[in-house]
This record gives C-alpha cells, sequence and structure tokens, in this order.
C-alpha cells in the first residue's frame, strides 16, 4: 500500500530532501534547474522554492517556524492535526482562457476563483503545495484565530496532568498551547476518556493524552514496516491503536516515543525517574552495534537516566533502535566495581590497584614472545586496542586476536575495502539493487535496515537474499539458502543474474556472521567476485562501491583498522602461559583451550562470561564512562564522551593497560589522552578523523588475492545467528545485564501481559 | 606633588607612577624592617596566645620564611602592598580575629600534595 | 591537738588500708585515689561498693571495680557500664537502701548478664542503607559451585 504511485513519491522526495538540508541528494528527485523554481512570500520575505514544496516547507525555508503536530520531516504528510493552519494571499489571478474553457465551462471557474478569492479560508501549511506568487502570512490575525480554534479543541479532551506526566517540559502541546494558545478557556463540558494499551514492556501509553496526530502509525508502516498500529472509530470516538492487545514488535519502537508530540507514548523503563531540564546531556555514540548511532546520553547524579537519539544523517539519521534506547540499564547492573585477584581456594577476592598491577606486570615480564596473548571483544575502543597492542608488541608479541572472525586467507584483513561497508549507509539510498548475504540486517544492523527499507520505499531498491528466509519488513527475492547459490551467481548460470545485469547502482553486502564460518574465506571471495563482476557489467562510476561488509560488533573495525589478526585460531593452536582477554565475553577460549597452570587476566566493564574464568580481574569503564574512539562498520571514527564517572575502583581502559606497563618496566609513552590519540594517529591516522569516513579502494586487487583462496565451501545453509526479534534484544555483555532487555524477550516469547506492572498511572 | 615625588625618588625610571606609601626603595625596606620587627616580637604572644604547639623558635623562622618568599620583590609599590597585607594579618593575629586553623595554616601541615605523575594519578582517583 | 592526730591516723589508715606496699600502688595507679571506707557490698561480678560518710557528699560513695569480668582482663579497662543496675542507684545516691539489705524487684527488661558497648570493636552495629542502589556489582561465584 505504501509502495505505490510515482507522484506521491516524489512529493515526499521533496519533503525527505528539505527536512533538514543536509539530507539533499540522499532520495532521488527530479533534477530541477533554477528556471522553474517558484517564487512564493513568507509574511512579504520573496523566497524561491521548487514546485510542489509544500507551504510549510517554504516557510522553514525564511526560518519561520510553524506550528505542528501531525506533520514530520520524515514521515508521510497527514494533515489531521490542523495546527499549521496559515491565511495566504493569493496572487491577481491572470486568467488563460484557453486553458481553462476547455474542460469547464470557464464562467463557472472565474465564480469560484472570484468567491475565493474573496473569502479564503486558511489552508493547511503542511500539506498545501505553494503556487506562483502566494504570499503565506504567518503572523496575521486570522491565522493567529485559527490557531487558538485548534488548540482549543485540541485541549478539550486532553487531560490537564502535566505534573504527573513525563513528557512534561518537552511537551510539544504544552510548549505551543503557551505559545499560540488561547489564554483563557470557555471549557466546561466533560473530557474524553480512553483505555491504555498495554503494547509492551518499553513503550508506557497513556492514550487520553493521545492526539491522534498519527505520527507514531504512519512511522510503524513507512519507517519500522510493521502495521501493527492504527486507529479505530471516528470524530470524538476515534482512538489509536493495536486493534487486539498485542505487543508493538518493532526494533525500532523506540523512537514513537521521539515522535509522540503529546505524552501519549512514554518510556517504560523511564517513567517517573527523571525531569528533562533535571537531567545532563552528553553527546555520545553507541556501541552495541557496528552501525555507531548518534546517542544523546542524559544523566542525572552520575547516573544514566535515559539514551536518546541524536541527529546524523549519514549514520541515523534520527532514530535510534531499541537496544540502543533502552539497554542503558544494564549499565547499573552485574559491574566489574574493584580489582579482584583468585585466592588459594580459587575464590575471587576483591583487592587493591596496587595488588593486582604489580601481580599483571609480574606475570607480564615473566612471559614474553609467544607465552602472552589478548583477545578482545566487542565493546573495546580504540585507545584501548593501541594501548594493549603497544604493551604485547613491547614484549615481543604478536598474539593479539578479536573475537570475531574474518577470514585472514587471499589480501584478508590487510586492503581495508575488504572488511568495511564501503558504500556507506546513506549510500543504500542511491543504490537500485542490493544482495545480502546470509545477513538479517534488521537485528544486527536495524539503522542499516531502515535505510534499506527507506530507498526500497521510495527508490524502488530491489533486494535480494542469499541466507536463511527472514521477515526484514521489506520484501525481496529469496534466492536460496546455502553458499553454493554464490556460485551459480558468480558461474552466471543462476537466473538472478540476469537481474544484476540490469543494475545501475548495484550493492552487495555480506554479513559478518558467515565469515564466522569455517568456510568464511571461500563465501568472501565469492561475495567479491560477485562485487566485482557487477561493478564491470553495470559500468557504474569508479566511485562507486559495491562489496560491503556488514559488522555486528563495535570495535571490529578499529582492531582491524590497528592490524590485530581476527579470531582466536592462533591462540588455541599456540595456547599461551598468559592470557590477557580485554572486554572478551564472546567465550571463544575457554580454560579448557589453555594449559593448567595459565593465568587469565580479565579487564573490562560487565561480570558475563569472561570474568568467570579469570585469575586477576581489571575493573575498565563502560562507554559511557569513558571517552573513547570507535569506528563504524562504515569506517567512520566517532567519539564517545564521558557521561558518568566509572563505578567504584573502575578506570578508563587504556590507562589501566599504561600503568600495567609501567610496572612492568616497560613504559608507554603517553600519559593523557591526546598523547594516545597522537599515538592512534601515527599507527592510523583515519582513527582520529572523527566523524569522517575514510574511503577504502583496491577491490580489484583484493579480489585477485582472493582468488587464491582454495576452500570448499561447506553445504550447510547461511544462517545469521539473529533470526527473530528475540534474538535481537540480549547480544553483548551490557544488553544482557539489562532486565530492560530481559523483559522484552520475556515479552517477546510469552505475550505483551507476562511481563504486565501494576500501574502507577 | 605625588608625581614629583616619585621621579625624585626612581630617578632611572621612565614612567612617573603614583607611590603607595614610599618613595623609593629605601623607605620600603624600612617599612619591611618594621613590619618584620613587629611580627618577631608577636610571636611568643601568638604561640601562648593560640596555644599553638609549636615552639617561638619555629614560629619565627616561619616568619622569617614568609618573608624571604618576597626576598625578590624590588617595586616599592609592591613592597608596599605586600607590607599592607602582612600588617593586616599581623592585625588578625594580634586581635584574635584569626583562629588556632588559620595561624596554623601556615604551616601546611594536613595539605596532601597533588600526585602528578602517571601512576599515582592513576591510584589516586578517577581524574585527579 | 587530739583532731590532728585523728588526720593522721586517718592518713595512715588509707595508707596502710590497701595491702601493704604493694596494694597501695597497685590501688594509687589503678583508681588514682587511696579513699578507704565501709565495705558496702559486693555485686555478682565481684565489684566492691564502699562508703565513708566523712567525705564530701558525692564523694561518699564509690566502686572499686573487678579484675575480671564476663572474660574480658578489666584491671586497666573500665567501663561505668560496668555496675548492675541495682547497685547504680544505690551508687549515684537515688536511694540510701543497698540491694545488700533491700534485695531489688527482678523486672524482665533488666539485662541478666552484663554486655560490654561493642562501639569501635568489630562486633559494632553499623546501620544498613535502605535507599536504591545505583550500581549492583558483580558477586563472583563461589569457588566450589562449579
Amino acid at each position: 500500500m505504501l509502495r505505490l504511485p510515482v507522484v506521491s513519491r516524489a512529493l515526499s522526495g521533496v519533503a525527505h530532501t528539505k527536512g533538514y538540508g543536509a539530507a539533499a541528494g540522499n532520495v532521488r528527485t527530479a533534477a530541477t534547474t533554477a528556471s522553474n523554481l517558484v517564487e512564493v512570500f513568507v509574511d512579504g520575505k520573496p523566497v524561491l522554492v521548487e514546485p510542489g514544496t509544500t507551504v510549510l516547507q517554504a516557510c522553514e525555508k525564511v526560518g519561520v517556524q510553524i506550528p505542528r503536530f501531525c506533520y514530520h520531516e520524515r514521515l508521510s504528510v497527514a494533515g489531521n492535526c490542523r495546527m499549521c493552519l496559515v491565511e495566504i494571499e493569493k496572487a491577481p489571478k491572470v486568467l488563460n482562457i484557453n486553458s481553462v474553457g476547455k474542460s469547464t465551462h470557464w464562467l463557472l471557474w472565474l465564480a469560484v476563483m472570484v468567491l475565493e478569492d474573496l473569502n479564503p479560508v486558511p489552508v493547511a501549511a503542511c500539506a498545501m503545495p505553494v503556487m506562483k506568487g502566494w504570499n503565506i502570512l504567518t503572523n496575521s490575525e486570522k491565522t493567529k484565530k485559527a490557531r487558538e480554534g485548534v488548540m482549543e479543541f485540541l485541549l478539550a479532551n486532553h487531560p490537564l496532568d502535566c505534573p504527573i506526566c513525563d513528557q512534561g517540559g518537552e511537551c510539544d502541546l504544552q510548549d505551543q498551547s503557551m505559545m499560540f494558545g488561547s489564554d483563557r478557556s470557555r471549557f466546561t463540558e466533560g473530557k474524553r476518556a480512553v483505555e491504555d494499551k498495554n503494547i509492551g514492556p518499553l513503550i508506557k501509553t497513556i492514550m487520553t493524552r493521545c492526539i491522534q496526530c498519527t505520527r507514531c502509525i504512519r512511522f510503524a508502516s513507512e519507517i519500522a514496516g510493521v502495521d501493527d498500529l492504527g486507529t479505530t472509530g471516528r470524530g470524538n470516538e476515534m482512538q489509536v491503536g493495536t486493534y487486539v492487545e498485542k505487543m508493538f514488535m518493532s526494533e525500532l519502537s523506540g523512537n514513537v516515543i521521539d515522535i509522540c508530540p503529546v505524552g501519549a507514548l512514554t518510556s517504560k523503563p523511564y517513567a517517573f525517574t527523571a525531569r528533562p531540564w533535571e537531567t545532563r546531556k552528553t553527546e555520545s555514540i553507541d556501541v552495541l552495534d557496528a552501525v555507531g548511532s548518534n546517542i544523546v546520553v542524559s544523566t542525572r547524579g552520575g547516573e544514566v537516566m535515559r539514551i536518546l537519539p541524536r541527529l546524523n544523517e549519514d549514520v541515523n539519521e534520527e532514530w535510534i533502535s531499541d537496544k540502543t534506547r533502552f539497554a542503558y540499564d544494564g549499565l547499573k547492573r552485574q559491574r566489574l566495581t574493584q580489582p579482584m585477584v583468585k585466592d588459594i581456594s580459587g575464590q575471587l577476592v576483591p583487592t587493591s590497584w596496587e595488588d593486582v598491577l604489580t601481580r599483571v606486570a609480574g606475570a607480564l615480564q615473566g612471559a614474553q614472545g609467544k607465552d602472552v596473548a589478548a583477545i578482545v571483544g566487542g565493546l573495546v575502543d580504540a585507545e584501548a586496542l593501541i594501548a594493549l597492542k603497544d604493551l604485547l608488541n613491547q614484549l615481543n608479541s604478536d598474539n593479539l586476536c578479536t573475537e570475531e572472525v574474518f577470514p585472514m586467507a587471499g589480501a584478508g584483513t590487510d586492503l581495508r575495502s575488504n572488511y568495511l561497508l564501503n558504500t556507506r549507509i546513506s549510500g543504500i539510498e542511491e543504490a537500485d539493487l542490493l544482495l545480502l548475504v546470509g545477513t538479517n540486517p534488521r537485528y544486527e544492523a536495524p539503522l542499516f535496515s531502515a535505510r534499506v527499507r527507506k530507498s526500497w520505499l521510495h527508490n524502488d531498491l530491489q533486494v535480494a537474499l542469499v541466507g536463511r528466509k527472514v521477515d526484514l519488513s521489506y520484501t525481496y527475492e529469496h534466492l536460496g539458502e546455502s553458499a553454493q547459490v554464490l556460485q551459480e551467481i558468480v558461474a552466471g548460470t543462476h537466473p538472478f543474474c540476469k537481474n544484476l545485469a540490469q543494475a545501475k547502482h548495484p550493492v552487495v553486502v555480506l554479513g559478518s556472521a558467515c565469515l564466522q564460518r569455517d568456510d568464511g574465506a571461500a563465501v568472501h571471495s565469492l561475495v567479491s567476485t560477485i562485487a566485482q563482476n557487477v561493478r564491470v557489467t553495470s559500468g557504474v562510476q569508479d566511485s562507486w562501491k559495491v562489496l560491503n561488509v556488514l559488522h555486528r560488533v563495535a570495535s571490529q573495525v578499529a582492531a582491524l583498522d590497528l592490524g590485530y589478526k581476527a579470531g582466536v585460531e592462533a591462540i588455541r593452536n599456540n595456547p599461551p602461559k598468559v592470557l590477557f582477554l580485554l572486554g572478551a565475553d564472546g567465550g571463544c577460549v575457554t580454560r579448557q583451550d589453555l594449559p593448567k597452570n595459565s593465568l587469565i587476566i580479565y579487564q573490562g566493564h560487565h561480570g558475563d562470561i569472561g570474568a568467570p574464568m579469570a585469575d586477576i580481574i581489571l575493573p575498565g569503564a563502560a562507554y559511557t564512562e569513558k571517552c573513547g574512539t570507535y569506528v563504524n562498520t562504515e569506517g567512520r571514527a566517532q567519539q564517545t564522551r564521558v557521561a558518568v564517572t566509572s563505578p567504584g575502583m573502575a578506570r578508563e581502559d587504556w590507562k589501566i593497560i599504561r600503568a600495567i606497563s609501567e610496572l612492568a618496566g616497560i613504559t608507554l609513552p603517553y600519559d593523557t589522552l591526546d598523547e594516545v590519540r597522537n599515538r592512534l594517529a601515527e599507527v592510523a591516522p583515519n582513527l582520529v578523523r572523527y566523524d569522517d569516513v575514510e574511503e577504502a579502494n583496491y577491490f580489484k586487487q583484493a579480489n585477485e588475492l582472493s582468488k587464491a583462496v582454495n576452500q570448499t565451501l561447506l553445504s550447510e545453509p547461511l544462517v545469521p545467528p539473529q533470526l527473530t526479534v528475540r534474538d535481537f534484544y540480549m547480544t553483548d555483555p551490557i544488553s544482557r545485564a539489562s532486565q530492560t532487555m530481559a523483559k522484552c524477550v520475556k515479552a517477546v516469547t510469552e505475550g505483551a501481559q507476562a511481563v504486565e506492572e501494576p500501574s502507577i498511572c | 606633588m605625588a608625581s614629583a615625588a616619585a621621579t625624585r625618588g626612581t630617578s632611572a625610571a621612565v614612567k612617573v607612577v603614583k607611590p603607595i606609601f614610599s618613595r623609593d626603595l629605601d623607605e620600603a625596606k624600612r617599612r619591611v624592617r618594621e613590619l618584620y620587627r613587629a611580627w618577631y616580637r608577636e610571636v611568643p604572644n601568638t604561640v601562648a596566645l593560640f596555644q599553638l604547639d609549636i615552639s617561638v623558635r619555629q614560629g619565627r623562622d616561619k616568619v622569617r620564611e614568609m618573608f624571604n618568599k618576597n626576598k625578590h620583590v624590588t617595586d616599592p609599590r609592591v613592597i608596599d602592598m605586600l607590607v599592607i597585607k602582612g600588617k593586616m594579618e599581623l592585625q588578625e593575629t594580634i586581635n584574635v580575629w584569626k583562629q588556632k586553623t588559620h595561624i596554623m595554616r601556615y604551616f601546611h601541615e594536613t595539605e596532601t600534595p597533588r600526585p602528578t605523575d602517571f601512576l599515582s594519578k592513576f591510584y589516586a582517583g578517577h581524574d585527579p | 591537738m587530739a583532731e590532728y592526730i585523728q588526720v593522721f591516723r586517718r592518713a595512715l589508715g588509707q595508707l596502710g588500708g590497701h595491702g601493704g606496699i604493694r596494694g597501695l600502688f597497685y590501688q594509687l595507679f589503678r583508681v588514682n585515689d587511696l579513699k578507704t571506707g565501709a565495705l558496702i557490698g559486693v555485686d555478682k561480678y565481684g565489684n566492691k561498693y564502699y562508703e565513708d560518710k566523712r567525705y564530701f557528699f558525692g564523694r561518699h560513695r564509690w566502686v572499686i571495680y573487678t579484675e575480671e569480668m564476663n572474660g574480658k582482663r578489666t584491671v586497666w579497662d573500665v567501663d561505668g557500664s560496668m555496675v548492675p543496675s541495682e547497685w547504680h542507684r544505690w551508687l549515684h545516691c537515688m536511694t540510701d537502701d543497698p540491694p545488700t539489705t533491700h534485695p531489688p524487684v527482678s523486672r524482665k527488661f533488666l539485662a541478666e548478664t552484663h554486655k560490654f558497648n561493642v562501639s569501635g570493636t568489630r562486633e559494632q552495629y553499623v546501620p544498613y542503607s535502605t535507599t536504591r542502589k545505583k550500581i549492583h556489582e558483580w558477586v563472583p561465584p563461589k569457588a566450589g559451585s562449579q
């Protein structure tokens, strides 16, 4: 239903590009030249806009904000709140008899025109395209009166519970009734009341507050791709809900909290905990998936109160996934707050920093070369990575591995183009064909998937999938489950090759999950060949990238950029005496893989899988507690900021490693964060060019090298580990420690009523 | 009048400045000596009055130290200002407007030096 | 003259009334006083209660604490709480009747045996926090459990 007429798509394309200015060019629109711009006036100020621009967008262009509830830049236009009514002075008509008289009686036409001009009604600015010469009056008497009237009707059925409403202080209705509403009430009737709906453990509904703007409905059906929400009844009886009692099951569901202009949809975990004016906001980066969504961490009294999205057109637009938004309570549970050491009985007991650091330094001094190795997990920042690498290199060891496997055969990780999402997330919007291999982007990288859906919706993106069939929230052609399909595509025998050959801007995305298999190198080689072949047949220009790898953990790209080995195979083959786990909670190496007397040091922030098997535990800082560099799957370096201090005796990760190095007598040459970053810049300069993507190249050479790989393909199907929404919520130490995420899993498996809490309000 | 006096006092000075009290360095030094003498005489009194756990000798050493701290100053205006401040301190001490803790603050007994090198900062806290 | 002899005799009595030179010094160092008086009674712990009406009111009743009480050596480390409640009344002149002649009424709120004050020791009571913890730390698993 959404993916239909070309005209409306062109219009919505305008709507999207106008949105924040920066979005221009993300969605393909009909090319416009300067000559066919339309001149309109906003309060007498002239402005040139493209034809098809709405009145509201034209006003925004000159910096005049029109009040609105239902209109949202990234959603389709509904025009049902009527808050954006403005008066319009139309230009005197120059009647062209020839054009009018053909189909209608021109006298009738004239009469309508005259009547309209004599008594113009205010128009809804969000839905009305501008015409040449219009003068939009945003502050006239009539406009003001219209707004007051609309506001009066909206408030007639809105409860006066702002003091106990979680939206208080950031409520559009509150703000706009102050700005544009009447200063006295004529209201004497009773107010309508609506029953609350239970739509899951994340979103709290107080449906009496709903003003039926339908933003949430449009978000669900357009962006999230689940047609769960809708309206029932009409007029005064109109209600927004899920028709039948069910959970609003989407990985992007939390965003309806942000787009709801009133307090009808609020965050359940955040309910009654803080007010927006008493929290401190820190702009940071999310690390729970490899997209690197931009977030704002709201804190109060050294405690993270909530996490909100931050606008970044190139990464997450203005959405974030539910895991990003709601897993913050995992930061307060299962934390490592004190250094610990195993005593004689094998029990971990808290101790002092002096003690553990001397022990670790002593152990490292005794172990040189291949006796010492390190494994890094998925949430580690680049500063800690470089410090650990320098420390182990000082000990003549190069056994530095990441938990995620990446095939080292062929060009391996030597060429950056092999392991990046080269097309970039925003590049998907220009693509016309997308081949997904062994991935479920909807749960591995929800924001990437949202982009794909956006492009599918507006640009007729054609999607195909090799791997286990999953629900992607957009239609796709399922080519098969096993990797043999890839061979057929390379050989040109698969029917899909016809479509590939026709593609103008093809994109191939390889999920990192299928690189974990034993035939990862072969799969990567095949996909690389497909990408190279498609690139040749499409004849696309050189700046267009085809091959993409979609990672699942935040630290992987930085680790590979810094020269870490992917995969723990080297450590299994060559068990070290001292093993340093830096946030490694994947459970890749267990005690059974190591010699009996080996020493395991765990450094990290959560007691998850790595900590119980360690002999020494060094408490580190989580991503909200340190200033760290993370590189997302596109190769975009971004930094987190300190929002709260780390709990107890926990310290920033690179500082711990630096302190160990001093006690071990091999002092690393940096004392401050800036000095560490200088060192980062020496090794990989792109890691400190923040918010910038370093382009990767040498696709052809990488492909040539990958042809040298001779691995046999396994016959098992390519199955991404996160198949349904149930697998989405708990993937890393932080979200595994989160009670909210646990509730989500329970609600998904047993239904929303299973986690019903006694409602206070 | 005052500016004329200043030029006479510091003939080498190019810029004519208004003196605070002293017209030349000798006069300023005299004021310093007077202040030092006053402090020197007051120390036994202070030790007794405030029941300080220090000897008179220690007190006088501290006075000497405080004066020596500014011995590099040669500008009479600056010296005068320091003397004024010293007199204020002295008055506060004599009249017991200060308390014992304010006197003992000169001795920096309870202050711990801030950590400077990386490792002691690391042990001390998150970001000292 | 006679009263001076009386005073002198009292002084001699105080010097000699503690069991020789050793007892004299023991008493002097332990109690900081050499008073002698009539022994009114000894409680169940061995604290001795004396009275001498010739002293000024307020100094005329005193206690010489026992040397060992409930397993604690109390030669030097004495504590006002070692006086049981029935003798407390007499010692503080709330009554003139010592519990030896007027046995106390037993009350169930009175402690059977004395308990020393444990403040500042390992057994002291520490109030626990009733506020919500901001950070729940990880508790390592017990050694033998896996």
